[in-house]
């Protein structure tokens, strides 16, 4: 075979070969990835109820049942008890440090994105509205 | 044009720019929202100059020895620090604390229990409050304004007016009128928050602002927004200062005062001359049982030249104010907090660095026309 | 424009205050109907959830609501003829937590009457709460109203003996509102048929005041603001001209009319809890009725809670709502529409804006 003609064949076969990976996730993927996503969710109602967060035993669930009146549809939003516009997780650390009598939680923090994925989880299907109070 | 004539007209005009200037400018005010101006109170040079003379009139007290200023002294920030409670003709001691004019065009209601819905309603009471300026009724004003000619003059100028037309509505809008132009912001917080001029705060007071917003807990109520800061929410909170000290006698005394008040006692001359009445707070104006020992937020702006502090006084420096929070509403902390503390008060388990730099913060909101007169540690 | 009075007089030399109507709402005192003597007032506090940290450490924001409420109804003048407490004293129901609570209601200086709640019950079925606080149902009669005071948290007994390894999982599950764990609550056919005897002997049109903590309605069951029994517990009342139920349970401001029955809830002195609606997988049923309370600020741990003052008049309840931080609220029985009505809200357009809640 020429040089020619095996570079084309390479350059063909490279074409071929990034062509069959262009779909980058599968159905089973899919599913993997939300089993993953729901037990994180299952671990942020587990925070949610347990009343370990704080100090004084408060658990959120006490105030918000099902996560109802955190509105997570809303964030960000000014949020008076922090003098600013912030992003939910902000109101949930000022929960934490307030009424539950505790420590917040950096953002990253994977209890915080368990209550981040428990609160949204309840609201889903509930339409955006940032901005509203 | 004659050259003095010319003179004299080209200073007239930059007076007028500059008195205009002073109650425009942006700068001075960095961090504050225009000042609400009512619709039938509208601002005008002369009508502020008027007013500033009725602020210091002494003729309207029953000695001709207060006025206004007397107790709101342009030179102690318009207050009379430090004394804890005012005093008014004859030195007869009062049972409040006297506020700062300064920043007041931002409050809904005035004095500290809200008693005085705006400015110039609130102008009326001290004349004929009897520990104030003493006098029997408004008409001792109203002839001096109808009979000097340089009020004459003025009335004429500023409201077309003059003789049995001039009222107090007149009087006390000139006086509310220059009060709307002792505005300020542009203190160090301000230009390091909404001038971003990180450099205007020592890190201390940056650190005492993370108190202020967070363990302190403080913004809630002293409020500061995403382009302004009132450091006031305009309510009514009881957070344990002054009702501490009547909390046993409460449940006799607070259904006798509304018996009283049913009867015809006067709420203004109550409050201010008797200290267990004074400490009823907002209950005393609206009877709301919600309301008992709660007065207004002040405004934080200037806190640091305005000594000592509290409705009563009874705190002398911002360090007590400091911990007096820090223990969750009451002063001394072996003290019971009282039953009808807001539900905002709580203890905050500040540390001493924190208090500190807390006190660091206040202090940054001095406005720079204020600096120098005396800061109270 | 204020005059000075030439008296001068100081108003603690005043006369003593009796029968001075200065601490009411004046609204209420606004209020007058045929007969004056067969109105009273009582006032009705619930919901406290008294709960403990550790030893004798408890929520300080539980302990300053029913702090607060007991106050303020030492504070009405005149005295009301009794104070009523709604249930829910404690939060798991422990003995330190029922006793802390009965130390902070024995600051009351009027008689006091309880009604049970689940969180006072499932640690040991009311035991050591009976003690403190007497029967669990019972019925009374004052000034021409029978009052009846119902268990009304009861549970189906499965629930409550077989599927628990401990008293104490048996109360952490039922503590949780949206605990898919849980039990609807009942009054129970026991003391259906109590009320059916007790309710023999008084004539229909004898005014009847019903204690209940749960709802004696269906409103939504995921959160238990729920009745199992509700229609026929309804039905025994539904004989009789004038009924009032009250209950408690809810944590916030409700009120309906089904039939001849005027229903008003109680808030709480501990917390507010959403509206059902506000849980948007689930479909709820709150009265259409009912004016909601203002949305609270959870930096004021008082705001969106409170206690009530009932003025009973000709066998009907107004109900004032003495909200923390708030607009007291009354919701008056209105003899023309014939149902419980808020006086300054209860028309549309004189909403505002804090009563919406999404």
């Amino acid at each position: 075979m020429s040089p020619g003609r095996r570079l084309l064949l390479l350059a063909a076969g490279l074409f071929v070969s990034t062509l069959t990976v262009a779909d980058p996730y599968t159905k089973e993927d899919q599913q993997r990835w939300e089993e993953e996503f729901q037990g994180v969710v299952k671990q942020g109602r587990q925070l949610w109820t347990d009343g370990k967060l704080g100090t004084n035993g408060v658990a959120c669930a006490q105030c918000h049942p099902n996560a109802a009146n955190t509105h997570p549809e809303t964030y960000p939003k000014f949020q008076k008890q922090l003098g600013r516009v912030a992003g939910l997780w902000e109101m949930i650390n000022w929960c934490l440090r307030n009424p539950l009598e505790g420590q917040p939680l950096a953002a990253d923090d994977p209890k915080m994105v368990a209550l981040l994925s428990y609160v949204t989880y309840e609201r889903r299907g509930v339409k955006l509205e940032p901005g509203k109070h | 044009m004659p050259e003095a004539r010319r003179v004299l007209l080209l200073s007239a005009g930059l007076l007028m720019s500059g008195a205009l200037a002073s109650f425009a400018s942006a700068d001075a005010n960095l961090g504050l929202p225009p000042v609400p101006i009512p619709a039938d109170n509208p601002q005008t040079a002369d009508k502020i100059a008027l007013g500033d003379k009725l602020f210091n009139e002494k003729r309207f007290s029953s000695t001709g020895e207060v006025a206004c200023a007397t107790c709101h002294d342009p030179a102690k920030a318009f207050t009379d620090s430090p004394l804890v409670t005012s005093e008014g003709i004859n030195k007869l001691k009062g049972t409040r604390n006297a506020p700062s004019v300064i920043n007041s065009a931002y409050f809904t209601s005035m004095f500290w229990d809200g008693r005085a819905p705006t400015m110039e309603k609130q102008a009326e009471l001290p004349i004929i409050n009897p520990i104030e300026m003493g006098l029997p009724n408004h008409d001792p004003v109203l002839k001096v304004v109808r009979e000097d000619p340089q009020y004459i003059a003025a009335f004429q100028k500023v409201f077309g007016k003059s003789g049995e037309r001039i009222t107090m509505l007149e009087v006390t809008q000139a006086i509310a009128a220059f009060e709307r132009t002792i505005v300020s912001g542009d203190s160090p917080f301000d230009r390091y928050y909404f001038g971003h001029d990180k450099a205007a705060l020592s890190p201390s007071a940056v650190r005492g602002f993370d108190v202020f917003l967070n363990k302190g807990r403080c913004v809630s109520c002293h409020t500061i927004e995403q382009d302004r800061a009132l450091f006031t929410d305009n309510r009514f909170h009881n957070i344990g200062v002054g009702v501490n000290r009547i909390q046993n006698e409460i449940n006799d005394f607070a259904p006798r005062f509304l018996k009283a008040k049913a009867d015809g006692v006067d709420v203004d001359n109550a409050v201010l001359s008797n200290p267990k009445a004074s400490e009823l707070g907002r209950f005393a104006v609206t009877s709301t049982l919600d309301e008992i020992g709660s007065f207004k937020t002040s405004t934080l702006r200037n806190i640091a030249v305005t000594a000592p502090f509290m409705h009563d006084g009874s705190l002398k420096t911002l360090s007590d104010v400091v911990d007096h929070y820090n223990n969750g509403g009451i002063t001394d902390p072996k003290a019971h907090v009282n039953d009808f503390l807001s539900g905002g008060i709580r203890p905050l388990n500040l540390t001493d660095p924190e208090k500190a730099d807390l006190v660091a913060f206040l202090e940054s909101l001095t406005s720079p026309r204020f600096a120098a007169q005396g800061a109270a540690k | 424009m204020s005059r000075l009075r030439s008296d001068r007089r100081s108003f603690l030399k005043t006369a003593t205050a009796a029968g001075v109507a200065g601490v009411l709402p004046l609204s209420l005192i606004e209020l007058s109907f045929a007969k004056p003597a067969d109105n009273f007032t009582f006032a009705y506090i619930s919901d406290a959830h008294i709960q403990q940290i550790k030893g004798t450490s408890f929520v300080r924001n539980w302990d300053r609501g029913l702090i607060r409420a007991v106050a303020e109804a030492n504070l009405l003048t005149p005295r009301p003829d009794f104070v009523i407490f709604g249930g829910d004293l404690a939060q798991l129901g422990s003995k330190p937590e029922l006793d802390h609570g009965a130390e902070l209601l024995s600051k009351l200086n009027s008689k006091l009457y309880c009604v049970m709640g689940e969180h006072d019950y499932y640690l040991d079925l009311g035991a050591y709460w009976s003690k403190l606080f007497g029967p669990q149902q019972y019925s009374f009669d004052h000034k021409g109203v029978h009052f009846v005071v119902l268990n009304s948290i009861l549970t189906y007994d499965d629930w409550t003996f077989n599927r628990w390894p401990s008293a104490e999982q048996r109360m952490a599950e039922m503590a949780g509102l949206d605990n898919p764990n849980g039990s609807p609550f009942l009054v129970g056919q026991k003391q259906r048929d109590w009320l059916a005897k007790d309710l023999k002997k008084v004539s229909r049109n004898t005014p009847l005041v019903v204690l209940s903590h749960s709802p004696l309605q269906k409103i939504y069951k995921g959160w238990n603001f729920w009745t199992d029994d509700a229609e026929q517990v309804q039905a025994l009342l539904a004989p009789f001209e004038k009924v009032t139920v009250l209950y408690g349970h809810v944590h916030q401001i409700q009120y309906n009319k089904i039939g001849a029955i005027a229903f008003t809830s109680a808030m709480a002195t501990a917390w507010p809890w959403p509206y059902p609606q506000t849980y948007a997988q689930a479909e709820s049923h709150l009265p259409k009725l009912t004016v909601q309370m203002n949305r609270a600020d959870p930096f004021f741990e008082r705001d969106a809670t409170g206690w009530q003052f009932i003025d009973v008049h000709t066998g009907r309840s107004d109900v004032r709502y003495n909200l923390y931080n708030n607009k007291s609220r009354l919701v008056a029985y209105n003899e023309q529409t014939q149902q419980p009505e808020d006086v300054d809200y209860q028309s549309p357009e004189r909403r505002t804006a804090s009563q919406s809640h999404f």
